[in-house]
């Protein structure tokens, strides 16, 4: 290192170079240096800039101001960052590594944790939040998605599950009840497409990596599995195969066709449920809005996605949104209270009311479905355990890969079977845990 | 004759119809922004629409701070024209009227420097601006200085191949005439030489306003926590967004970024054809 | 390096602008020295810390383990020799990926230069209203940013809502009811293909036509009281003079086609189902770049330089062989 660190520095001088640490590929020196617990002044924090940004920026404008009334001399200062994949990873790794622009406070998917934990750029909190009397309230199952190796670098904002939007109208037509087994679900697509050739049975989609993997989930499967200490890939174990086979039969005739669906994302489900298309779709509940903007408004109702079993809850993906303490963070205690002021009971449930996100805490998750039955089949689902992707930064490489896409579009398409496919899938998930 | 006119007919005609099928995505797009939500999304797409709306450029003008992301976009590029066609020229020259050693050697230094992918490059370059800002803070991260400078960087190689063609283009004996007349190099150089291949200029001037324009690969790793210096292309990243399809939305946003370079390629349009025609006169 | 050793002697500064000096176009090794380097000195402030430097790094980089904890101080570098290229060059993937690049560069630089070349020719035999109107139409399509042209072409030829396929089946192609024609490789990288083209074959057309109205009408007219045909006018004297401008228009193309990837992204999503469309440069991204590894990023783009540099190298060495110069 040194040795080419010395080459470097001779063709900067060479050069002219603007500044001799350039020398080698930069580092930054380590954040926790900078860190600071100033008691007032200016705290920093960045929010996503969501769809319908100004409910939830009314919102904060209020937790703002209550904290500045708290807290004499502190100004709290909101930035709202672009959500978009790429641009959020760009500013995240630019606040890392270059601690000066770094905030105080961030709010950060939970599937970026892992990577964000081994950039070292976030604080471990799991002293103050012990010390949060809110704590025993959080959902055991979403309060584990800010772990890593033991300690706790993030505070459960609110979180987002799927379940099982179908179309009232075209069951009740054909005389079905909501599905509430896997087998139901099949027999539904075959029924409602047969009576109505233009519609799809459900909606699902090949880049749909979190409408997927419930039914792995249920089958028993899973992406990876820890043994001791380390990741192992489990994607191709005989039970996860099931699960996806059970996902990618739906991409049928009757399902989803595999010439329309297979290149779908999440996103485009929706959109399809949305325009009347489709008889069911996964969806989050935050779809709501849209679905009721679409042709569909008053012609659905929504039940938590079934499992194999009948009666029983496939497992869903526990996505949702942390807050977390910069290390390089200037106000460290500040930070540490305004995260706990706003994902406190009264904000969380202020968040639904402005945005729909689900609360974290089981109390004010009570509170919001006894308010509004829509919430149900979620509250439900989450009530029934939730699941999550491996908490390890090679999740970050699997991800950007498109690993798990890659495989249900090769079983969709025709150019692989489940057995091929996952095992493909399982050699790559395999070799990103050795990289890290 | 007649058959020769009526050729000519059919060479006429199907310019048009070319120019027609050539222009018809950018028709399409500026159609879309001007058509209202419900019939960009609808299942029977016209080529015309009968209630014209500004609705999606409104939603695109209400970006917090557009006007301002607009103008730094503008400052950018602007400055990375100037900039570039002062090197660019003093470089064209030195590598067409004079032979030295290593003259091959730069040359395809130049064209290996086009060759490598920007995104593989924004990491030594982050950590340069970052360590520059510590001693210069006018030109580190955050400031439109830093993505003045990558630009005219990356503008520079495409743009001294271009220009050496032009520079190429014009005659020895019109430089030795100046000379002659007792003119000195510095003056040969700027009042003789610069006027004469300045459709060139303007012609590879052209690459790096679209290039400066466009960017946003840079805009995203160099301008972190500075809002205020955001350029156009990273703020109207919103309307892209793969799951939500709001495509009046995105057809607005792009016209709005199509139209400046239009205006620009417009405003040089006669001296770039010009310019490209003076490149191989030689 | 060589740049910084070209650049070097430039070094103390001097106005050169000594009157009497020899003419401009003096042989090699007569000239003063000085001059063009200190023509050469701008640009060289410039490229050496911006570009040569940076690549510099670039090699370098991708002999380390370097990663985002790497790059923010969490974690130590460390160097693993060759291990990111062996990484790569053992991934089957980037065989079939690299074949895939070198196929639709090929494929597009050789439709941008005939669409180019053909419309050039055309452009020379319209009268001056049609000549304007498709000069025009070919500037709004160069002018479209990559990503704007990309995302109408996809709205365009939308599963659902796109015109092609509606009028596909106005005109009775009932099959093209919602076709998807990112569905099958080769529609996929058909339509991509030809977005490529509509940004880049304005500026082939437009340097062509310029370059065909350069010769002089002397030469042709004498050509044609010769008796020659219009094949032999083309080869004896077009194809010549417009030597030095193709050759520039196919590197630019090839280097400009070889590194696509806005239109691969945007437009197949990322490459593609099941990565179908992948060219090189989004598999770097994917592969590397989105998850933050920048040692093995940094090692895809030194094989793609590579891949690139021999070429021309080998190319601009027959030049020379031949008497020609760049």
């Amino acid at each position: 290192m040194r040795l080419i660190g010395r080459s470097a520095a001779a063709v900067v001088l060479a050069a002219g170079c603007l500044a001799a640490t350039a020398c080698a590929p930069g580092t930054a020196a380590p954040a926790v240096d900078r860190a600071g617990d100033d008691r007032t002044g200016t705290l920093q924090v960045w929010l996503y800039n969501e769809a319908g940004n100004a409910a939830k920026e009314a919102v904060i404008a209020k937790a703002v101001g209550e904290f500045q009334a708290s807290h004499q001399g502190v100004t709290v200062r909101v930035g709202y960052i672009d959500t978009d994949a790429s641009a959020r990873a760009a500013k995240m790794k630019g606040a890392f590594n270059d601690p000066n622009s770094a905030p105080d406070l961030v709010e950060f998917g939970n599937t970026d944790l892992p990577g964000y934990v081994a950039a070292g750029g976030l604080a471990d909190i799991g002293a103050d939040l012990d010390a949060w009397p809110d704590k025993g309230d959080l959902d055991p199952a979403i309060a584990r998605t800010a772990v890593v190796d033991g300690r706790t670098y993030g505070l459960p904002w609110w979180v987002g599950v799927r379940a099982l939007y179908y179309r009232s109208d075209l069951f009740t037509e054909a005389g079905l009840a909501p599905p509430a087994s896997y087998a139901d679900l099949v027999a539904a697509t075959r029924s409602i497409h047969a009576a109505h050739p233009d519609t799809f049975g459900i909606a699902v989609g090949g880049k749909y990596t979190f409408g997927a993997l419930p039914f792995v989930w249920d089958a028993g499967g899973d992406i990876a599995a820890k043994d001791g200490t380390a990741y192992k890939a489990a994607i191709d174990s005989p039970a996860s195969q099931a699960g996806i086979k059970r996902y990618t039969d739906l991409f049928g005739a009757d399902g989803c066709p595999a010439q329309q669906c297979a290149d779908l994302t999440g996103g485009k489900t929706v959109d399809l449920f949305a325009a009347g298309k489709s008889a069911m779709a996964i969806l989050p509940n935050s779809s709501r809005s849209k679905v009721d903007a679409g042709a569909v408004k008053g012609k659905y109702g929504v039940v938590p996605l079934p499992g194999e079993k009948a009666g029983s809850i496939a497992p869903a993906f526990a996505g949702g949104n942390n807050l977390g303490v910069m290390k390089a963070a200037k106000h460290r205690t500040l930070a540490v209270e305004f995260a706990r002021l706003l994902a406190g009971p009264a904000y969380q449930e202020q968040m639904y009311d402005a945005m729909g996100n689900l609360p974290t805490l089981r109390s004010v998750s009570a509170r919001v479905a006894a308010k509004d039955a829509f919430l149900k089949p979620f509250t439900d689902t989450i009530a029934a355990g939730t699941r999550f992707v491996p908490l390890d930064q090679a999740w970050a490489q699997i991800d950007a890969q498109s690993v798990i896409p890659t495989m249900l579009q090769q079983v969709v398409t025709g150019k692989a079977d489940v057995a091929k496919a996952s095992g493909d899938a399982a050699g790559r998930i395999t070799s990103a845990f050795a990289a890290h | 004759m007649n058959s020769r006119s009526r050729w000519r007919l059919a060479a006429d005609t199907s310019a048009l119809v070319l120019a027609a099928a050539t222009a018809f995505p950018v028709f399409w797009m500026v159609l879309s922004a001007f058509k209202p939500k419900g019939e960009v999304q609808s299942l029977d797409p016209k080529p015309w629409t009968a209630h014209p709306t500004l609705e999606s450029f409104r939603q695109v003008l209400s970006v917090d701070g557009f006007g301002r992301y607009f103008v730094n976009s503008l400052v950018v590029a602007l400055s990375v024209v100037v900039l570039s066609a002062v090197v660019v020229f003093l470089a064209a020259v030195a590598v067409t009227r004079f032979r030295f050693r290593f003259r091959t050697t730069v040359m395809v230094m130049f064209l290996i420097a086009q060759m490598i992918p920007v995104e593989a490059l924004t990491i030594p370059l982050f950590f340069m601006f970052r360590d520059a800002g510590r001693f210069a803070p006018g030109v580190g991260l955050n400031t439109l200085a830093s993505l003045v400078l990558v630009q005219l960087a990356f503008s520079l190689p495409f743009g001294i191949w271009m220009m050496r063609g032009f520079v190429a283009a014009v005659p020895v004996s019109i430089e030795e005439a100046a000379q002659i007349d007792g003119a000195s190099r510095t003056r040969i150089l700027w009042r003789i030489l610069l006027p004469l291949v300045a459709p060139g200029l303007a012609a590879t001037s052209v690459f790096s306003f679209i290039a400066a324009w466009n960017d946003f690969v840079f805009a995203k790793t160099f301008i972190i926590s500075a809002t205020e210096n955001q350029t156009l292309p990273s703020a109207l990243l919103v309307f892209f967004k793969p799951d939500e399809n709001d495509w009046g939305g995105i057809m607005a946003a792009s016209t709005l970024m199509t139209v400046p370079v239009l205006v620009f390629f417009v405003a040089v349009q006669r001296k770039l054809v010009s310019g490209l025609a003076g490149a191989v006169k030689d | 390096m060589s740049v910084p050793t070209t650049t070097a002697p430039a070094a103390p500064p001097s106005p050169g602008s000594r009157r009497g000096g020899p003419a401009p176009a003096a042989p090699p090794g007569g000239r003063r020295r000085r001059t063009p380097l200190l023509l050469l000195l701008p640009a060289a402030v410039v490229l050496v810390p911006l570009v040569a430097y940076p690549i510099y790094q670039l090699g370098l980089l991708s002999v380390l383990d370097f990663g985002q904890a790497q790059a923010s101080g969490g974690a130590p570098t460390s160097f693993v020799g060759l291990g990111n290229y062996t990484r790569i060059l053992q991934d089957g993937q980037f065989w079939s990926v690299l074949l895939q690049t070198v196929g639709f560069a090929a494929f597009c630089v050789l439709a941008t230069l005939a669409v180019g070349a053909a419309l050039a020719v055309l452009l020379t035999r319209v009268g001056r209203w049609p000549r304007l109107v498709l000069t025009t139409a070919a500037t709004a399509a160069w002018a479209a940013p990559a990503m704007t042209g990309s995302t109408v072409w996809s709205f365009l030829f939308d599963t659902n809502l796109g015109l092609v396929n509606h009028t596909l089946v106005r005109l009775g192609l009932t099959g093209f009811h919602e076709f998807n024609w990112f569905y099958d490789k080769w529609t996929a990288f058909l339509i991509v293909g030809a977005v490529v083209v509509w940004h880049s074959f304005p500026f082939v057309m437009v340097t062509l036509y310029a370059g065909i109205r350069a010769i002089p009408e002397e030469i042709l007219e004498a050509a044609a009281l010769d008796g020659a045909n219009t094949w032999t006018t083309f080869r004896r004297i077009t194809a010549p003079m417009l030597r030095p401008i193709l050759t520039i228009v196919v590197i630019q193309s090839v280097i400009w086609d070889f590194k696509v990837f806005t239109q691969i992204y945007v437009m197949t999503e990322g490459g593609g189902i099941a990565g179908q469309n992948l060219v090189l440069n989004v598999y770097a991204y994917q592969k590397a770049f989105a998850s933050s590894q920048y040692g093995l990023g940094a090692a895809i783009g030194v094989i793609m330089l590579l891949v690139l540099v021999i070429p021309t190298v080998l190319y601009i060495r027959t030049l020379r062989r031949t008497g020609n110069d760049l």
